[in-house]
Parts: C-alpha cells; sequence; structure tokens
C-alpha cells in the first residue's frame, strides 16, 4: 500500500519546510525548556545531566515526570512506568502518520521518528502535501530539538532570575499549546469534530468523577474511535 | 561513581522509553493499515488524544487558565495566528492571579 502523499520533494526540501514551519512551536517549547531547566536546578541534576537528558529524551512531558521522582536512591520502576505513562499518547502519534513515511528506508524511519513531535504529526495530517513527511518531521523536530536544548541550558543557567517568578502559574501552558493544535485540526474541517467532541466529552466526565489521567486517555480516544467506527460502518451501508 | 553511573543508567532507559513510545506506534500501524475501516481511526487518534489531554486540565484548572484557553481558541479560529495565541495566552497565565488579586482588592 502506498502512502497517501507521494515524495514530490526531496527529505532535505522537505525538512527544510518543516524547519521553517515550526518556528512558531518553538517559542512555546522554549518556554517548557527554561521551566525544565529551572526545575532541573531545583532537584539537584547538573548542568551536564540536565542537557543529556533533554537531548536524549526531548519530551517535557516525560522530563517532568522523571523528574517529579528523582530521589535518590532512584525509584527505577516508578520513574520509567510514569515516563511510559506519559508518553503514551506518543504511540497514537505514530499510528496516525503510519500512512505518510513511505518511501524512505526503515534506517532512515528509524532514526527521524526519534524527533517525532505533536505539532509536526498534526501539520502532516492537516496539510497532506506532497512532500516527504519523514524529512518533514525530523526537520520540524530538529528544529524543536534546537530550541529545547538552548532552552533548557537558559533555565538552568538563569535559574535564579526566575527564583520570585510565579512558574506554577505556567503549569496549563501544555494543555494551551494543545488547544492551538486541537484548534488547526478543527479549522482544516475534515468531519472528525464529532469523534474529537466524543473523546472531549468522555474525558470531561470521567475528570468530574476523578478518574486518573492514565485512565482517561485510552478511555476517550476508545471512545472517540467507536465513534469513526460506526460512521464508517455507516457511509459503507449507504 | 557508583551514583553517577546509576544515573546515567536511568537517564538512558527514559530516553530509551519515550524512543519506543515514538516508534512502536508507527511501525504497529504499518503491520495494521491494510485493514480498511483502520484509516479514519488512524486519523482521528491524535485529535481524540488532545482532547482527552485538555479536558480534564480545564476541568481542574483555575479561572485564569479557563481565561487563557478561551482566549487561545478565539485567536486561533480568527487568525490562525499561533504565535499570538500561545504568547498571549502564556502572559494571561502569568499576569492573571496577580491581576485578579489586585481587582479583589481594590474594586471590592
Amino acid at each position: 500500500m502506498q502512502g497517501i502523499s507521494p515524495n514530490k520533494n526531496g527529505f532535505a526540501e522537505s525538512g527544510w519546510i518543516g524547519v521553517r514551519e515550526s518556528l512558531p512551536f518553538c517559542i512555546s517549547t522554549s518556554l517548557f525548556g527554561v521551566l525544565f531547566g529551572v526545575a532541573a536546578v531545583a532537584s539537584g541534576f547538573s548542568v551536564a545531566m540536565s542537557l543529556v537528558m533533554s537531548g536524549a529524551t526531548f519530551s517535557a512531558t516525560a522530563q517532568f515526570a522523571a523528574l517529579q521522582l528523582w530521589v535518590h536512591p532512584l525509584p527505577l520502576g516508578s520513574i520509567l512506568l510514569s515516563v511510559f505513562l506519559v508518553s503514551s499518547r506518543n504511540i497514537l502519534l505514530g499510528l496516525s502518520v503510519s500512512n505518510y513515511m513511505d518511501g524512505n528506508s526503515l534506517l532512515a524511519r528509524f532514526l527521524c521518528l526519534g524527533l517525532l513531535s505533536d505539532p509536526a504529526v498534526v501539520m502532516i495530517l492537516r496539510e497532506k502535501r506532497s512532500i516527504n513527511n519523514l524529512g518533514y518531521a525530523f526537520g520540524y523536530g530538529a528544529a524543536l530539538w534546537c530550541s529545547w536544548m538552548i532552552s533548557v541550558w537558559l533555565g538552568f543557567t538563569f535559574s535564579n532570575l526566575f527564583v520570585e517568578a510565579n512558574l506554577n502559574a505556567l503549569s496549563f501552558a501544555g494543555p494551551l499549546v494543545m488547544a492551538t493544535m486541537m484548534m488547526l485540526f478543527i479549522k482544516s474541517g475534515r468531519g472528525q469534530v464529532g469523534c474529537w467532541a466524543v473523546s472531549g466529552l468522555v474525558a470531561l466526565g470521567m475528570a468530574l468523577l476523578d478518574f486518573q489521567p492514565y485512565i482517561i486517555l485510552p478511555t476517550a480516544v476508545i471512545a472517540g474511535v467507536i465513534l469513526v467506527l460506526i460512521q464508517f460502518e455507516m457511509r459503507k451501508v449507504k | 561513581m557508583n551514583k553517577l553511573a546509576d544515573v546515567g543508567v536511568v537517564l538512558l532507559l527514559i530516553a530509551v522509553v519515550v524512543y519506543l513510545t515514538r516508534i512502536s506506534g508507527y511501525f504497529l500501524g504499518q503491520r495494521l493499515r491494510h485493514i480498511g475501516r483502520l484509516r479514519p481511526v488512524l486519523e482521528v487518534l491524535p485529535g481524540c488524544a488532545m482532547m482527552a489531554l485538555i479536558v480534564p486540565a480545564v476541568v481542574h484548572g483555575s479561572l485564569v487558565e479557563f481565561t487563557a484557553l478561551v482566549f487561545v481558541i478565539t485567536v486561533m479560529w480568527r487568525q490562525d495566528n499561533i504565535v499570538f495565541a500561545t504568547f498571549g495566552g502564556i502572559v494571561i497565565l502569568f499576569i492573571g492571579e496577580p491581576a485578579f488579586v489586585w481587582m479583589q482588592s481594590n474594586f471590592s
């Protein structure tokens, strides 16, 4: 089965498009990077540890989850389980772009998918252009990675400047960034709003009932998937 | 030295876990994509996941956070301007609480 978009642009050209289009999200990434740098200082990290973790992991949610459990002796199992739970949405992101990366070697896919990011997936699914989507995702991810590393270093180095700032107020910045991505999806007008609304309603009900986030995520996603399957079968009947 | 080695191993394992979550979904999708009804399912997954993450955060959020979210949605709906939406939302988060306290102390 061929991918949806034939690769008219090469890997490098598509990568450059990804770099250019990532710039708006580099701002929010930088914010999280600074926050992580400040939090890393508070958790007793060295600058080398912060940068190694950020460079190798490149995931704000996973790194903050690990940081919350960072006490010696390190609770390895708890840290890894927590990191897996907060990163499980990556599995869904990877699933959703599995039709879009054809025409690239297996090695290239293994290497480049390590930089797969939420906004890159949103842009790939929204635009459906004739570009090399793996190159695009790589360029997008590489630019975000650079801004992530620089901002972590800045946050670490200038953490004393943020002592007075109320950084807890920014804990909602993650959902805000996701809301921008969600609006990009909704405005692309591809008729999936009903499924997303069902997921949102299920998540709302479960949140009001105080379910844990790692239970809400799969349940709400399954609810949306059930609706899309029903819609698919109904279209076939028609 | 042992402590440093332990930290290095933990950092490596964290990176491996995150990397595996990034590639496993893609390669699983490659195996399953011949199933016709799966394509529409794959395309709604990210949106469903985002809704499942945004909505609980809003439910447990404050009035300032809700205001910031409304601002972001409005800007994105009207202008599609990611930079303005994100930056404005973050400014609201930063100054919202102090501004709210200031208004309460001056106008009540």
